[in-house]
């Protein structure tokens, strides 16, 4: 691909990206005027109404919609490559299955939402994704086999989820939007420590787009060319559960985002990781941060979580890019 | 020189081979020839990493060459794996540049010298009129060549290639020896594994004949033949025969 071309769908994803987190900041049940919203946010207004419903409501939210977008998508691109399967990404493997089993564990035993639950979902979903990919590496399984091993275990995972929330009927989660993903109710409290880990791992990730590109060629063929396989990989696994695990801490667990954004960035840039990395980051973003806009001004004053949307939206989308398959470029599998 | 000295290699924990001891001599074509599960891909495979030498040591040019991090190895010594279960979705520009990922850090981007002798490998192997195009999209015999470039773009004096020719028509596989002999004649080190007996006889300097995951034989050519060590082991019969452009060997 040349990089002019790149360069200037680049630049479109970003003003797109820019586009979505105004209109996440503007559009709401209660509309603000752009000059409003440009006092506030230079810090002109700082008593108004408008000032604090920006700084403790939309902003937080916008913040966090578009780091999980990046973060969800971003583990979709990595674990797709790591696995060597298109049909990877958090949701499909169980990854996001394992967060939400520990953020609701963690809840049960008071755990403190700021750090412990981050934390905890970091954790559930770096059990879940060397579980799955343990089960690949030992019983050397075709694609179908650890696909269907990870809807499994998300199953079984999101059972654990509804146990908890049976027995223990003090958690103050609201389990039908956890389940679906939403990003009511956040703030900056408890963004703090999700956001750093997500762009630190964010980083770290585009660090390795080389790599990635190298594993993508198969084991040996990576090793020949001196990458250090099983390092790496397991490096990549702990990217991708830091990643996924902060953005279901916080915004429950969105599905989708993870497999369709790298699928759509795939038929745009291609293969190429380091191209493929950040495009999915920023269109990722932009995309939960649409779905959670439309959800809040579709049914104004009543919110439609965000969740629900990505799946109206993003669910016909894929169905609409699975079937189409023959006439466009193959997607890598 | 590699020199593979008492080496012992395991494959996913299964010991494999036993006291191999071997020399590939520097500037030669080294044909290692076998009956299938003989062990040859194994052996090679300890270069990469892919197979694990539990006993024994191997040295490069006189240095310790397992002690060596695969990043170092892959810039002394490119290797062609055999198999290819995946065919990447990329060009096949992309493709050969991913050559020269040894040579690269996190920090160090890509110069004109990367840029030349990537350019240089499409050439060599005659690949430069599908830099654009997919490998995936490819056929057989191109995309081989792909994988060639980009195991040329390493830039290695020691070339190592297992099976390169086996799913090549008879044209493709011609072409592939010439552009060994010329590699040769650049000075590189070629060791290859082949299946057809009758190229590893015209091309090589040295065979290296594996049996029951030993060593059979290291012999020339010639020695080989009049030795008859090759119908021995494959339980044939050669004939040969000769015209001003070169050896010919018939199996019966």
């Amino acid at each position: 691909m040349k990089s002019s071309s790149v360069l200037k769908k680049f630049l479109l994803l970003i003003l797109l990206l820019t586009f979505c987190f105004l209109a996440g900041i503007l559009l709401g049940s209660v509309p603000l005027s752009p000059k409003s919203v440009l006092r506030c946010l230079t810090g002109l207004d700082k008593d108004t109404t408008a000032y604090i419903l920006i700084n403790t409501v939309r902003l937080p939210r916008a913040v966090g919609a578009c780091l999980a977008g990046m973060g969800l998508s971003t583990a979709g691109v990595i674990l797709q490559s790591v696995m060597n399967n298109s049909l990877a990404s958090p949701n499909t493997i169980g990854v996001n299955s394992g967060a939400g089993f520990a953020v609701m564990l963690s809840l049960m035993f008071g755990g403190s939402r700021t750090l412990g639950i981050p934390v905890a979902a970091f954790i559930g979903s770096l059990i879940a994704t060397l579980t799955i990919y343990g089960l690949a590496y030992m019983a050397d399984s075709s694609r179908t086999t650890i696909i269907l091993a990870g809807i499994t275990i998300s199953s079984f995972l999101n059972a654990g989820i509804n146990t908890i929330k049976l027995i223990d009927t003090d958690i103050t989660i609201n389990l039908t939007t956890f389940m679906i993903g939403s990003l009511s109710g956040l703030t900056f409290e408890l963004l703090r420590f999700p956001a750093t880990a997500i762009l630190a791992a964010l980083i770290l990730s585009f660090l390795f787009a080389r790599s990635i590109n190298v594993l993508c060629l198969g084991d040996e063929t990576a090793r020949s060319l001196g990458l250090h396989v099983a390092s790496v990989r397991l490096i990549l696994l702990i990217l991708s559960s830091i990643l996924s695990g902060c953005a279901v801490s916080y915004a429950g667990l969105l599905s989708f985002v993870g497999l369709i954004i790298p699928h759509i960035c795939r038929r745009l840039f291609g293969n190429d990781a380091r191209y493929l990395l950040p495009c999915s980051a920023l269109l990722g973003a932009s995309f939960v941060l649409i779905c959670d806009t439309l959800g809040r001004v579709l049914f104004a004053p009543f919110e439609l979580p965000a969740g629900v949307l990505l799946s109206f939206i993003g669910g016909p989308f894929f169905l609409y890019l699975l079937f189409q398959k023959k006439g466009g470029r193959r997607i890598n599998a | 020189m590699l020199e593979f000295c008492h080496v012992n290699i395991s494959c996913s924990f299964v010991p494999i081979l036993h006291d191999i001891s071997v020399r590939f001599q520097k500037g030669e074509i080294t044909t290692i020839i076998g009956p299938n599960g003989c062990g040859k891909t194994t052996l090679l495979q300890c270069l990469n990493g892919s197979s694990k030498v539990t006993a024994g040591s191997i040295y490069l040019d006189n240095t310790d060459y397992l002690a060596l991090s695969l990043r170092e190895r892959a810039r002394k010594l490119s290797f062609l794996p055999q198999v290819r279960t995946i065919i990447p979705t990329l060009p096949v520009k992309t493709l050969v540049e991913h050559g020269r990922f040894p040579h690269l850090g996190f920090a160090r981007r890509k110069t004109q010298k990367d840029v030349k002798i990537v350019e240089s490998a499409m050439n060599f192997t005659q690949v430069s009129p599908y830099a654009a195009q997919y490998a995936d999209t490819l056929s057989g015999g191109i995309r081989q060549r792909a994988f060639f470039a980009m195991t040329l773009a390493q830039n290695c004096d020691y070339v190592v290639l297992d099976e390169p020719t086996t799913y090549l028509d008879l044209n493709a596989q011609q072409s592939f020896m010439d552009m060994l002999l010329q590699l040769k004649e650049q000075g590189k080190t070629i060791i290859l594994v082949l299946h057809d007996i009758g190229q590893a006889l015209r091309i090589s300097d040295t065979l290296v004949i594996m049996q029951d995951r030993k060593i059979a034989a290291i012999a020339t050519p010639e020695a080989c033949l009049q030795q008859h060590i090759i119908e021995a082991v494959f339980d044939v019969h050669i004939k040969k025969f000769s015209d001003e452009e070169g050896n010919y060997y018939f199996f019966s």
